[in-house]
């Protein structure tokens, strides 16, 4: 008998052939390692390759301009012009006119992200100052501060655009933060944006294994004998899933509201149901998605290209307003995108039902979407 | 016990004519033109190599698998387009465990209780009767996973009969069960047939089969012997049916 070695790289390299080849028998599982990266490296690029851009703005010029007599000569100066024009050509902004407070209303419903107006003396103020008066012209913004990014990259447009015409000194920035004038953590900014992502991912993956696991164990062509119907069955497990979704629901928002102290300045009745609504179109997708996996490994790997795709086109990192045109369309069919909406909503502009019904129903009609299509393709008997 | 050569068909429970299944995968032709009639009370055996197409046959009278061709009646009715009702009259042990690992004995038998709408109470007393039967009544609060093959078997089995189905198939039900408590079991079929259940088994144990009413040889999809044990085996003037198996399946070698 020959001595058995304590390490054997043959056996080593036995396991690593058997992994490998088991996997290459899997078509499905290797057409997936193919094409979920490039999926996902496809669409980080086209939107991360991209800056904020394209953000509405709203500007209500009351700069009245100054004359300035010199003897016989006079010379008029409208600084507010130039700085609307320079802020006209500016890309990171798109420019729409109007008074200071119809576009307070907009940045509070979501149409604009900041407000801005110069006052009538402004041309005149900047002049004074010229001349040696240690004055200063207030410009007056009201912005939208849920979003860091989007904050910053108003503001810079704007400060650059004064750079450019009228010089740095002399003009006071005066801002002004929309919703409950709070001037937000960059954790509260991120909450609900986490609050999507971990209910899309853990949702979808608790929901993918449970289903996939009863295809694996054989005990779903036991089922097939009796008299559950594959409706029944789905719709067995989706209340099930759902009662594990409210539960997921609340550590989340427990963990993010309690431990960290998350603002919500909206309902947190509408916040949970909100959460439960978007869980539940999970859920389905779920459903829906394991009548296509017939293992664990094709099941699990569904999940990051859709957690990933939805993180890029949802505007989680970059504003949906800053994709190219067919981009920003892709991003209208992705759930989470709504969902950001909502959370964000609630937890950081206080937003009610009344604003965030349209969202609500989107979502809602997704999910039963899902679960139509789920029932259109659930399996009642033993493949053929 | 009814002498199993003078055996008569009662009153047909499963009938199939030109019973054929092939697969879309692979294109094999796995049954092939079966034509069978098992009467109710009866303990029928589908005995065959591995791949004769014997699950293949149960899954199509279960309703499970949909046939290509032929017609399948199970008491009375169209199978599968009447499967649902036919599903709440049968029961089945498949091949593999099917069972919840994670679950205790208890809680998978009643999982499928409540399949075939048993209340509670009802549920308990059937238990109670069970279990002892497949001596399992220590196992009650048994997470399935803990269990043995053997053991796992049985509470497969109790699955299949909590409900009283009025036909029981069992597919392979009685491997990794131990000599004794087999021959025990095949009491308790017997006067479970006897009561009126028609039990339809596949075996490919040769002995097993021969406690049997009746016998269906399958190969390669196709019946090619039926009978009681003793007609069968005087056509063939053997002693066993294993003999008569051996002589039928010549160059067909069992890939198990």
């Amino acid at each position: 008998m020959s001595k058995t070695r304590n390490f054997s790289p043959s056996r080593v390299i036995a396991v690593t052939w058997r992994i490998l080849t088991q996997i290459s028998r899997d078509r499905r599982t290797i057409a997936l390692m193919i094409f979920i990266p490039a999926i996902i490296m496809l669409i980080f690029g086209f939107v991360l390759g991209g800056q904020a851009k394209n953000l509405p703005v709203i500007v209500d010029n009351q700069d009245a301009g100054y004359t300035v007599h010199v003897g016989q000569n006079s010379t008029s100066f409208d600084f507010g012009s130039k700085v609307l024009s320079s802020l006209q050509s500016d890309d990171r902004v798109k420019l729409s006119q109007g008074s200071f407070d119809s576009g307070k209303i907009g940045v509070d419903n979501g149409t604009y992200y900041a407000s801005i107006t110069f006052p009538a003396n402004f041309s005149e103020v900047l002049i004074l100052r010229n001349a040696g008066q240690s004055i200063n012209a207030p410009v007056t913004i009201y912005i939208d501060g849920t979003n860091p990014t989007i904050e910053a990259t108003v503001l810079a447009a704007l400060q650059s655009s004064m750079q450019n015409t009228v010089g740095s000194g002399g003009v006071v920035l005066n801002e002004q933060f929309a919703f409950g004038g709070v001037q937000f953590s960059s954790l509260d900014i991120s909450i609900p944006a986490v609050i999507s992502l971990v209910l899309t991912q853990t949702v979808l993956l608790i929901s993918l294994i449970v289903i996939v696991r009863e295809t694996t164990s054989g005990v779903l062509s036991r089922l097939y004998a009796t008299p559950l119907s594959a409706f029944e069955r789905l719709l067995g497990y989706s209340i099930a899933l759902l009662l594990l979704a409210m539960a997921m629901t609340g550590i989340v928002l427990f963990i993010g509201l309690g431990i960290f102290g998350a603002v919500v300045q909206g309902s947190f009745a509408l916040l949970f149901l909100g959460a439960v609504l978007y869980a539940s179109l999970n859920i389905f997708l779920a459903v829906f998605l394991s009548n296509f996996a017939r293992n664990e490994l094709q099941a699990v790997q569904m999940v990051p290209l859709i957690t990933l795709t939805s993180m890029a086109l949802s505007g989680m990192l970059i504003p949906v307003d800053s994709f190219p045109d067919w981009v920003q369309t892709v991003a209208r069919f992705v759930p989470m995108y709504y969902a950001n909406r909502v959370f964000e909503g609630i937890m950081l502009k206080g937003y009610g039902i009344d604003n965030l019904a349209p969202q609500f129903i989107i979502i809602g009609g997704i999910a039963l979407l899902f679960f139509v299509m789920a029932v259109m393709t659930v399996k009642d008997r033993m493949p053929d | 016990m009814a002498n199993p050569s003078m055996y008569s068909l009662k009153e047909p429970v499963i009938e199939t004519s030109n019973l054929v299944k092939i697969y879309k995968e692979g294109a094999i032709k796995a049954v092939d033109g079966l034509n069978l009639k098992i009467g109710k009370g009866e303990i029928y055996a589908l005995i065959g190599a591995n791949g004769s197409g014997k699950t293949t046959t149960i899954s199509m009278l279960t309703g499970s698998l949909f046939p290509t061709s032929g017609e399948i009646r199970v008491l009375g009715l169209q199978v599968p387009k009447k499967r649902r009702i036919v599903a709440a009259a049968i029961g089945v042990a498949p091949q593999e465990y099917a069972l919840y690992s994670d679950l205790t004995v208890e809680q998978n038998v009643w999982f499928f209780a409540k399949l075939y709408s048993m209340d509670r109470s009802s549920f308990l007393k059937r238990l109670d009767e069970l279990l002892p039967i497949l001596r399992l009544d220590e196992r009650r609060r048994t997470a399935v996973y803990n269990l043995s093959g053997g053991m796992k078997r049985r509470v497969s089995i109790a699955c299949a009969l909590v409900h009283q189905p009025r036909i029981v198939f069992f597919d392979e039900a009685t491997v990794g069960i131990d000599p004794v408590l087999r021959a025990f079991f095949w009491d308790y079929f017997r006067s479970l047939a006897e009561a009126g259940l028609t039990i339809v088994l596949t075996s490919h144990v040769m002995d097993e089969a021969e406690r049997a009413n009746r016998i269906g040889l399958m190969r390669a999809g196709k019946l090619i012997e039926h009978g009681t044990p003793e007609e069968i085996k005087q056509r063939h003037s053997a002693s066993s049916i294993e003999q008569v198996f051996l002589k039928l399946s010549e160059g067909a070698v069992a890939d198990e």
